[in-house]
């Protein structure tokens, strides 16, 4: 059921152009990813993994997304106006996603235990990439990465049941100083070019 | 020695919080003045602990001689770039480019910066690696924009984005490595991720799990490292930094995500035998040589052209890892330190340069022989070293590889790298004489002076570029013999 939603999620998300609608969908996809971690953490009963439910709780579902808001709410005026790939065909590329990751899960691992939920985790990392490439706004971008990071997260929590716990603290503080980077580098953005449209960024060549 | 490693990983720390809450010039370069030379000292210290004692391994950390090579450009490295710095943001202060808080938060940002580069060689654990890579990009995005115009801005977002993704990759490998452990039942208490661990049990892992987590790890890494077709960031990221900043992700930086890729391949070796990375490695280190060449041909700007040559060497050192043999792998180290040196002593006299004229145009750039009499000369020799001219030491370290190639008998490939290199060669030449000599442009005045600390910075460099090629101590000697035989494994 969860991995039906994080999926519709996912591609949900490669359809929106407002900026503040993907940040909600994505606060919605981590907290479900939390869940995801505390199901794995009731079944295996360790301590760790519900550290970790509790970190993805606080730094995905609660810091990312305050971070994300802010710079939000100075963008009003953003939107991803024209996409390299247009909503719809977002969508049809979204749903090949999913294929290509059953297909490559079968291929690579087959006969594993958590098949559908490493192939949603694989297709979420898959259309987290493409959003990441076809999209021009920079939130959206960042909107991206993190769905990036969620599928790898899901991938992690679904082969090993999770890192060990101070690489899991890690990967958590790297993923939060990235977008911190980055929020800091859109708000700059903003300023220096008055959007953040990342497709102006083509002065360097060659 | 565990406190030697906690006092190297806690100085640079010391040294950014001391300069956070200074609010005047001088303290701030005192400070970083002193922290960096500490920091050097014990570096080096280390090193020579290990090149004398064997390995030292103390909780999370592993140093062998391996790690060891890497922390002398670290420590070399850093000590150079703090010198330079001294001098170079003075300039930009006088000359109003920067303010006193944005110094304050270039050295902040720049302790932070050697601080994750350190953690690189220094942990023993896969993973930590990882955290360890992913934070060098992100303490050093913030550097690249540090002049936050258009063009850094262009840069850093352009560096973040693809090293970050490429990056992700690297962890996806690393959890398909730890997938593999698992597996095979060796993930014990503590043990997870362990390189050594791993590397003791390589030939029980699960072969086809461990080729697909080397298959991203190594674009993964191979990402930040700059090795082609990965490598779009990079020119960008390096000619917007400021210049003593490009001398360290040039010279440093690039070496550390090799060396997470190097880590990797010695637990691959195990698992699947040597031909398997070895393939991988010589097709993307050709590729990065093939790629950079037209670049360097058909340049206009300095630092961009400092960038491409960066990929090449990459390039070549990675070729140098693939062919696998002793004297390959021998050369391919001794090209890291050596092209860290000469790499970051350009970078450096490039950053001057600009500073002077005014402008990163090469074609606006005229007569630095007779307009920077000194600095000139010192440009147009490091950059007759990085093409690799004897006596320099870069000559030898490339030799080596080539020489490599050709005994492992691979004639054609060695004959492409050569055929590369001396275009590579031309393109450099070409610059030389046009940047070198020549008429001065009007407004630039000819008498120049660079602060005495820059300069003592670049002429070490020079100086260990010409040393190095004429003497190499017993202890780097030693150091490289046992990394190569770590990287070659027992035959």
């Amino acid at each position: 059921m969860l991995i039906i939603i994080l999926l519709f999620l996912a591609i949900l998300l490669s359809r929106v152009t407002s900026l503040k609608t993907a940040v909600n969908i994505l606060l919605f996809q981590s907290v479900l990813v939390a869940l995801a971690c505390a199901f794995v953490a009731a079944e295996t009963g360790e301590m760790h993994t519900y550290i970790a439910a509790a970190l993805t709780l606080i730094i995905k579902a609660g810091l990312i997304p305050y971070a994300l808001f802010r710079i939000v709410r100075m963008l009003r005026r953003e939107r991803e106006a024209n996409p390299i790939i247009s909503p719809n065909h977002s969508v049809m590329v979204a749903g090949i996603m999913v294929v290509l990751a059953y297909s490559l899960i079968d291929k690579a691992l087959p006969g594993i235990v958590s098949r559908d939920a490493l192939a949603a985790a694989v297709a979420m990392m898959l259309i987290g990439l493409t959003l990441i490439m076809t999209r021009r706004q920079a939130v959206l971008q960042i909107v991206g990465l993190i769905t990036m990071e969620n599928g790898l997260y899901l991938v992690g929590l679904s082969v090993t049941k999770g890192l060990p716990l101070i690489i899991e603290l890690g990967v958590f503080l790297d993923v939060l100083v990235a977008v911190v980077v980055l929020v800091i580098l859109t708000y700059r953005l903003k300023r220096s070019f008055l959007s953040t449209d990342t497709s102006m960024l083509k002065k360097l060549k060659g | 020695m565990g406190h030697l490693i906690i006092l190297a990983l806690v100085l640079p720390l010391l040294a950014g919080v001391f300069t956070m809450i200074q609010s005047r010039q001088k303290p701030i370069r005192f400070i970083n003045l002193l922290g960096s030379l500490l920091l050097s000292a014990v570096l080096l210290s280390l090193v020579q602990q290990v090149a004398k004692n064997g390995t030292i391994h103390v909780g999370q950390f592993y140093i062998d001689a391996l790690s060891a090579i890497l922390l002398l450009v670290v420590a070399v490295l850093t000590c150079t770039a703090n010198l330079f710095s001294l001098s170079y943001m003075q300039k930009e202060i006088t000359d109003g480019h920067i303010s006193l808080t944005m110094l304050k938060r270039y050295y902040g940002l720049l302790n932070l910066f050697v601080f994750t580069m350190l953690c690189v060689p220094l942990v023993e654990n896969m993973g930590i690696l990882w955290v360890a890579v992913e934070a060098t990009t992100l303490s050093s995005a913030l550097l690249v924009a540090f002049y936050f115009d258009r063009a850094a801005l262009e840069a850093a977002w352009k560096y973040v984005m693809v090293c970050t993704v490429g990056i992700c990759l690297a962890l996806l490998g690393t959890i398909l490595l730890y997938y593999a452990q698992v597996n095979a039942d060796l993930g014990g208490e503590g043990q997870a991720l362990s390189w050594l661990a791993m590397q003791a049990v390589s030939e029980q892992l699960d072969p086809g799990m461990i080729k697909l987590a080397f298959v991203f790890i190594l674009i993964g890494y191979g990402t930040k490292a700059g090795l082609a077709p990965m490598h779009t960031w990079l020119p960008d990221a390096h000619s917007q930094a400021p210049s003593p900043v490009s001398g360290l992700l040039s010279g440093a930086l690039l070496s550390c995500a090799l060396y997470g890729i190097i880590r990797m391949v010695i637990i691959v070796k195990g698992a699947v035998g040597p031909a398997f990375p070895e393939q991988f490695l010589i097709g993307f280190g050709l590729l990065s040589i093939f790629i950079a060449v037209p670049f360097i041909l058909v340049q206009h700007d300095l630092k961009r052209l400092l960038a491409y040559s960066s990929i090449e060497h990459m390039g070549l050192i990675t070729l140098g890892l693939g062919l696998g043999t002793p004297l390959a792998l021998y050369g391919a180290l001794l090209h890291i330190v050596n092209h860290a040196v000469t790499k970051s002593a350009l970078f450096y006299l490039a950053g001057a340069i600009i500073q002077h004229y005014g402008t990163k145009h090469i074609l606006r750039i005229r007569g630095l022989v007779s307009a920077m009499p000194v600095m000139g000369t010192m440009f147009v020799a490091a950059i007759l070293a990085i093409a690799g001219l004897p006596p320099f030491s870069i000559f030898y370290s490339k030799l080596a590889i080539v020489w490599a190639a050709f005994q492992s008998s691979n004639y054609l490939l060695g004959a492409l790298i050569l055929l590369l290199m001396a275009a590579v060669f031309a393109g450099m030449i070409y610059y030389t004489l046009k940047l070198g000599f020549g008429k001065v442009p009007g407004k630039v005045h000819d008498n120049y002076q660079l602060g005495k600390p820059a300069m003592t910075a670049v002429s070490f460099s020079m100086l260990l570029m010409v040393a190095g090629g004429i003497y190499l101590p017993s202890w780097l000697d030693t150091l490289l013999i046992q990394a190569a035989a770590i990287i070659g494994g027992v035959q």
